[in-house]
């Protein structure tokens, strides 16, 4: 699997107290902010925000592109790929 | 009928009804900035009780508005079977003890006044004090007490303040309610009480009308307001249907207006799709700022000065429209007659609540 | 007349229906208590892994009455079911955790902070089932079946046709959970002091 997939589930397990899940229950391409999906909202996209600066020193200031970057694990890791390689 | 009345507000803006009044004429507010206040010591502007300090605050704040109460009513029925007193509190005394946040203070004020029963507890978040005061006019109407006393009772803490701060929704300026530029809510402390009975007897001065209104929930998010203001709609038609009144009888409207975006923008929405929006309309939070379990209680104590004393309070804070749907938001003090008036209130956990006061 | 016709016990390592064990803590899976429970139902609700206990325990015990009872949701209308309910320690628990995340933790977590207050379990409830209904959250010293005898004769006296009453005391020692459906009824358990307080007893052992 892909350490960095593998590493933001545990982050987002750890971020936003989400100690009932397992990495296995969050698929790559889940939509974290579907009711289908994780079912996060607003005030997690703030723990989400937190967690680019915390673990992967990336600040997010523009919403739009938090929009974007937040839909799945997999445009997560793309969005951290791509500010990092910036 | 079931009256309300022997109102008492602690706050920063003193310590009885009358001295809260006065600055409230003079439209001065309680909010100023506490240097080092916030989570990464930021200056916060918060509406803090000078002298109020150290352990058992809460507990404290509690006693002092009770002997208050005292002083306004026949002090026999506190010692009665047929009274209980509701403590309307989100936080209660967390900072005394974070596993039992309510007891401690709840035996000694039974100890204290030689109540009958342990006063009993609600804890509804931000629409605590209003549902609370409609408990108590309920039990009223049902027999079940002759007396309630209702106190609403939130102290500051570090808490609560991190926690809005977290939610990036603390204003940097002092909350400035349905204004354009509004950034979100001030806290406060405070503690504000008043008798609901069926007694006219029981008041040293001449009591109010309470007409006891209805909860409704959003079922719509545990932490932002919905964006049709459904609850709220539904709270203010059973409450207006249930006691038989027209909107239009409305002559005041008490909203709950924090200064959030969304808030403010929900209860504009709900007031308009029930045709209140030219209603004479305030929020109070711009005196006080926010005092969670304390706002409905105050508030209500307000609205009762206010038609005690014929005057329209102006909106602190408010100065240019902030919301899609308009509202009749009052500018500046005015004297008017006020017959009967609407408390609102909505909160955490999808709450909303409301009441009306008639004057008799 | 009033009757109970429903109810639920959530223990330590049992959870019970209408007096019926329908499930058992597995005490060598990983997953927690509550988690198990989900999983067994079947839920599919992603909400509740974001819940804190409190609002787990609600959610859980009242699709567990709804399973038993599945005719609940559309015997009333969206607003006629009232949901009253109380504990002892408030949202200690929870409490104990947002004040960890800021003393301890590096900074104020906004996931949990939303969830210290006791009544979000009833928005939780509310929001799951869609119901626009009263809600009233009390902090009582222990479980009093009084508290919801007489606040039901005021709800049900107005709108509300139904109650949903719960006692939910989740802490890191301990889980006493019960939920009860209150409705009107020709004949079952009447809703009385006596009955309150021996459903709310269920699946207690009695060694202790």
């Amino acid at each position: 699997m892909d350490s960095l997939k593998e590493d933001l589930k545990k982050q987002i397990i750890e971020q936003l107290n989400l100690e009932d899940l397992t990495v296995a229950d969050i698929a790559d391409d889940a939509l974290l902010f579907n009711d289908q999906g994780l079912g996060l909202d607003s005030i997690d996209a703030l723990e989400l925000i937190v967690l680019l600066e915390k673990y992967h020193g990336i600040q997010l200031t523009n919403p739009e592109e938090g929009k974007e970057a937040f839909k799945s694990i997999d445009t997560m890791a793309a969005y951290i790929n791509k500010r990092k390689a910036a | 009928m079931i009256y309300i009345g022997a109102e008492v507000i602690v706050s920063p803006l003193g310590d009885n009804a009358e001295d809260n009044w006065q600055a409230l004429v003079e439209n001065r507010s309680g909010i100023a900035l506490v240097p080092s206040a916030g989570f990464n010591q930021e200056d916060i502007h918060l509406a803090k009780i000078a002298g109020l300090n150290g352990p058992l605050r809460f507990q404290q704040l509690v006693i002092k508005v009770l002997s208050a109460l005292e002083a306004r009513i026949d002090a026999s029925i506190l010692t009665s079977d047929r009274t209980i007193v509701l403590i309307s509190s989100t936080k209660g005394a967390l900072d005394d003890n974070l596993h039992d946040q309510f007891s401690e203070t709840c035996i000694a004020v039974m100890q204290q006044f030689g109540l009958a029963h342990l006063p009993m507890v609600i804890s509804n978040a931000c629409i605590s004090g209003v549902l609370t005061l409609n408990v108590a006019g309920k039990m009223i109407e049902a027999d079940q007490y002759e007396h309630v006393i209702v106190i609403g009772c939130d102290v500051a803490s570090d808490f609560v303040l991190y926690g809005f701060q977290s939610l990036f929704a603390v204003s940097d300026k002092p909350c400035a309610p349905f204004d354009a530029a509004r950034k979100g809510i001030t806290l406060g402390e405070g503690c504000g009480a008043a008798l609901v009975s069926a007694a006219k007897s029981a008041f040293k001065n001449a009591p109010l009308q309470l007409l006891t209104g209805t909860s409704a929930n959003d079922a719509n998010h545990i932490s932002g307001p919905s964006r049709t203001g459904e609850g709220l709609v539904r709270s203010i038609l059973k409450t207006l249907r249930y006691n038989d009144v027209l909107g239009d009888e409305i002559d005041f409207i008490s909203a709950h207006g924090t200064g959030t975006i969304f808030n403010d923008e929900m209860e504009s929405i709900a007031f308009s799709s029930l045709n209140l929006s030219h209603i004479p309309l305030n929020s109070l939070k711009g005196y006080y700022g926010h005092t969670l379990g304390a706002a409905g209680v105050i508030e209500t104590a307000v609205c009762m000065q206010m038609m005690r004393n014929s005057m329209l309070i102006k909106s602190a804070g408010y100065r240019d429209a902030g919301t899609s749907q308009p509202l009749n938001i009052i500018l500046e003090n005015e004297p008017k007659k006020l017959r009967t008036i609407l408390k609102t209130a909505s909160g955490f956990g999808g709450g909303n609540a409301s009441l009306m006061i008639r004057d008799l | 007349m009033k009757m109970i016709t429903a109810y639920c016990n959530l223990r330590a390592d049992e959870c019970l229906v209408n007096g019926e064990v329908v499930a058992r803590r597995d005490a060598g899976s990983e997953d927690s208590w509550f988690k198990q429970i989900y999983r067994q139902l079947d839920l599919g609700y992603p909400k509740f892994y974001k819940m804190d206990v409190l609002s787990q325990a609600g959610y859980l015990a009242m699709e567990l009455i709804k399973k038993a009872n599945p005719d609940i949701t559309a015997a009333y209308a969206d607003d006629e079911i009232a949901l009253v309910f109380a504990n002892a320690s408030s949202s200690a628990e929870t409490d104990r955790r947002f004040m960890q995340s800021y003393e301890t933790g590096g900074s104020p977590s906004p996931s949990l902070f939303v969830y210290t207050l006791p009544n979000i379990v009833l928005g939780e409830i509310a929001i799951a089932n869609k119901w626009y209904g009263e809600n009233m959250f009390a902090v009582l010293p222990k479980f009093a079946p009084g508290f919801y005898l007489n606040y039901s004769e005021i709800l049900l006296a107005s709108d509300s046709c139904a109650l949903l009453g719960g006692w939910l005391e989740v802490t890191a020692g301990s889980t006493d959970v019960f939920l009860f459906m209150v409705e009107e009824r020709e004949n079952g358990t009447e809703f009385n002091n006596g009955n309150l307080l021996h459903l709310s007893q269920t699946g207690l052992v009695a060694a202790y």
